[in-house]
């Protein structure tokens, strides 16, 4: 279970980014996070997994708090964190394959890791992934040549190679065609229900987080403005959150 | 403003410019001593060449010695270039700016270093390397690695500065160290313009290496002086040839291998 | 539901990864580097040769060089004077280079001129460049009698074959349609190349030709120091050739840098502004 407690956080000293926002996220659940942009939602993804520090309060996963760890232990517990991001963030030159594998060099030593040493379980483990994501035929293709919904699943095989607990989602689909968004997400909707993950999702589609999520919080100037399941979020809400 | 005002201030800039350019290049060649009826004159360049420079029976003794050297000279062009594109990564890797270097003086001197480098002329390395390499190969080879250093680190780091650190954050997210990732994602993606830059330095090098062999007495360059001086003007060719043949199939070898890259 | 995406599907067996052109090409070219590289290295070191000793000589002349640098035997008018020299080499054979680069520039696009003409510039210009520049002067120095026009030609012909070359690749990333729009309103190719093509490739092609002048100012250096075609480069061999006066080399360098840093920094703009 994810728990965030009281996160703040301030580029400025008078403007925060971030003021006070609690957040529970349960096993086997999406939550999806909506408000509108520079409501601060990209910062508190990015707090979740610590790529964003500097940061006031507590950020929970199992009990752990993620900022008490040191650098190492941060390290080792950001491979139970799957991310995945607007833009892809894949290495267009590599293949699929290769990015997939990309997902288990944070469990390697740093020399394996250098030379990119990888298991022929870790071959298979990743071929399957690719497999499940409907990209058997794209294994061995550069991963420039693929279309936004491709890559978008080799990003998610990428976070599930790494056996994460968590999967922090940022836009993942504001770059993608109405089908391919509807694909994403139905994928991450399994993997909350059949794998059991807990997921956090970005979005700025009020639609598609009410269809697609178990819980809704709602951002605007770093506040927290709602927080309940979609039925709860009545149209009034909505034009508030994003006035 | 009318457009008749509009193309009439254009034409105006445009001759203003034009006649600009033609009085500063007649004061500077007035300056030079430079005739412009020597530009006419060319076509004696090719006929000399094509008089003189023709390899006869007897320089064909010398092809061993010839090919030797041109051998050295592409041994050397590329060992500076490789020697030099290595320690050039590191370089760029530490001093850019977009892979968490926070401290701006390192970005900075390593900038003002390369810079430096590859700045000062080629031949003010090779005279000064000189004194206290003397008359050999390592004089040669040390001049070329100065500038290839000064010149692959600062474009190494302006590839790496165009690259999109979203890429090697989400590497990071995945708990994989800083060195990991950038092994894994940033060398990847900036394979193709460092090979395309070190192909372009070994090119450049080969004809370097020739003028660096003039003013040091050593390789090819020196060959060719040594023919050129005692009017052996065949062998002289014969010198010139090899270059040829050399440089044009480097010039289609990289070629071929950007091809295959992309 | 999208079919493709069945989490229970059972693995299908994959033969072992097939290494593409790309990686073959890139750990070939890595392995060729580095294997001539530590060969190199081995072979130009001479033997019994002090490497210590060499390298405390050559840090103490830098020392000379870069903190105590002095005008030695010259003036700073007489080096000044040089410096001039070296930019006006470098400036004319430019305009030259550029005007004459931009002629064969086309003659070489293959999208403009046709085919037999630009395999042929292409060639010519591919030998011109091979051949280095140091050699163009000193064989026009012997065909044209040794001074500035031997320089300015010699210079001249390796800047025409390396515009034109760069010129011609700009030209080619013309989309053939605009051509052929333009073409079909039927327009003669003179005008086509006036209105259409050099107006929008203007500002790239100019930054291409200051790209040069950095290059031919630094083969004025050479030019000047191997060929005694006078300028910068001829002092800068002087002082260390025949004086063996550090100090003046350093001033010397000093000098050249000074120049180079401020095209450098005009050019780093250009390029930002024009050609990424």
């Amino acid at each position: 279970m994810l728990t965030v407690t009281a996160l703040s956080k301030r580029y400025t000293p008078d403007k925060p980014s971030l003021e006070a926002v609690d957040l529970q996220a349960d096993v086997g659940t999406i939550t999806a996070v909506i408000g509108p942009s520079g409501a601060g939602k990209t910062t508190l993804l990015r707090s979740l997994n610590q790529l964003l520090k500097d940061d006031e309060g507590q950020v929970c996963l199992d009990d752990v708090d993620l900022r008490q760890l040191s650098k190492r232990d941060l390290q080792k517990a950001r491979r139970n964190i799957g991310m995945i991001f607007q833009n892809y963030n894949l290495i267009d030159a590599l293949t699929v394959l290769e990015n997939v594998l990309h997902g288990c060099l944070g469990a390697k030593s740093t020399l394996a890791g250098m030379f990119a040493h990888y298991t022929a379980e870790e071959k298979q483990e990743a071929l399957k992934l690719i497999d499940e994501m409907g990209l058997s035929d794209f294994a061995y293709t550069a991963c420039k040549h693929l279309s936004g919904g491709q890559k978008q699943r080799v990003g998610i095989a990428r976070a599930l190679m790494q056996h994460p607990k968590m999967m922090l989602c940022d836009e993942p689909i504001a770059s993608l065609d109405p089908k391919s968004a509807q694909m994403v997400m139905t994928i991450l909707r399994r993997l909350a229900d059949d794998k059991g993950l807990i997921v956090v999702v970005n979005l700025h589609q009020v639609d598609i987080a009410t269809e697609f999520a178990d819980h809704i919080v709602a951002l605007n100037h770093g506040r927290k403005v709602f927080d309940g399941v979609p039925a709860d979020l009545q149209a009034a809400q909505i034009q508030a959150i994003y006035a | 403003m009318t457009p008749q005002t509009f193309f009439r201030r254009k034409q105006r800039l445009m001759l203003l410019t034009l006649s600009g350019l033609l009085v500063s290049y007649a004061v500077a060649s007035i300056a030079l001593g430079f005739q412009q009826g020597a530009l006419l004159q060319v076509q004696t360049g090719f006929l000399w060449m094509a008089q003189n420079f023709l390899p006869t029976a007897a320089t064909f003794k010398l092809l061993p010695a010839v090919l030797f050297q041109l051998w050295r000279a592409f041994i050397i062009a590329t060992a500076a270039a490789g020697v030099a594109g290595l320690l050039s990564l590191l370089l760029a890797v530490i001093g850019a700016k977009n892979l968490g270097q926070r401290h701006v003086t390192v970005s900075f001197l390593i900038r003002g270093f390369a810079s430096v480098l590859r700045n000062i002329p080629i031949i003010a390395w090779a005279l000064i390397l000189l004194f206290s390499f003397k008359q050999n190969e390592l004089t040669g080879f040390l001049a070329l690695w100065f500038m290839n250093l000064g010149f692959l680190t600062r474009a190494f780091l302006e590839t790496i500065e165009d690259f999109d650190t979203g890429k090697l954050e989400a590497l990071i997210a995945t708990g994989t160290s800083r060195p990991v990732a950038i092994m894994q994602g940033l060398l990847p993606e900036i394979a193709t313009p460092t090979v395309e830059w070190l192909l372009y330095m070994i090119e450049n090098n080969v004809r370097d290496a020739t003028l660096v062999g003039l003013l040091t007495g050593t390789g090819i360059g020196f060959l060719f002086d040594l023919y050129f001086k005692s009017i052996n003007y065949p062998a002289a060719g014969l010198v010139v040839a090899v270059l040829i043949v050399l440089v044009i199939s480097l010039e289609l070898l990289s070629t071929h291998i950007q091809r295959s890259l992309t | 539901m999208i079919e493709s995406v069945s989490m229970s599907q059972t693995p299908t067996q994959k033969a072992p990864r097939p290494v593409n052109r790309r990686t073959r090409t890139l750990r070939a070219f890595v392995t060729g580097l580095a294997v001539i590289s530590i060969y190199g290295l081995i072979s130009v070191l001479p033997k019994h040769f002090d490497l210590w000793t060499a390298t405390k000589v050559f840090g103490a002349n830098l020392q000379l060089m870069f903190f105590s640098p002095n005008v030695g035997n010259d003036s700073h008018l007489l080096l000044m004077q040089a410096l001039f020299a070296s930019i006006e080499l470098a400036f004319v054979t430019t305009v030259l280079g550029a005007g004459i680069g931009l002629v064969c520039g086309l003659a070489a696009a293959e999208n403009i001129a046709p085919r037999w003409l630009s395999l042929t510039t292409k060639s010519v210009m591919a030998f011109v460049r091979a051949i280095p520049t140091i050699l163009w002067v000193l064989i026009y120095s012997v065909a044209l009698g040794l001074g500035p026009n031997a320089a300015v030609v010699g210079l001249t012909f390796h800047s025409v074959a390396y515009l034109a070359k760069v010129f011609a690749n700009t030209i080619e990333e013309i989309p053939a349609q605009t051509i052929e729009a333009l073409r079909a309103g039927g327009c003669g190719l003179l005008p086509v190349l006036c209105q259409a093509v050099l107006p929008s490739l203007a500002s790239r092609l100019l930054s291409w030709t200051f790209i040069r002048f950095e290059i031919n100012f630094a083969n004025a250096v050479v030019v000047g120091a191997a060929a005694g075609a006078g300028g910068i480069g001829y002092q800068l061999f002087v002082a260390s050739n025949f004086y063996f006066n550090f100090h003046e080399v350093g001033m010397i360098v000093y000098y050249i840098l000074a120049f180079v840093f401020v095209l450098e920094a005009i050019s780093t703009k250009l390029r930002h502004k024009f050609i990424d």
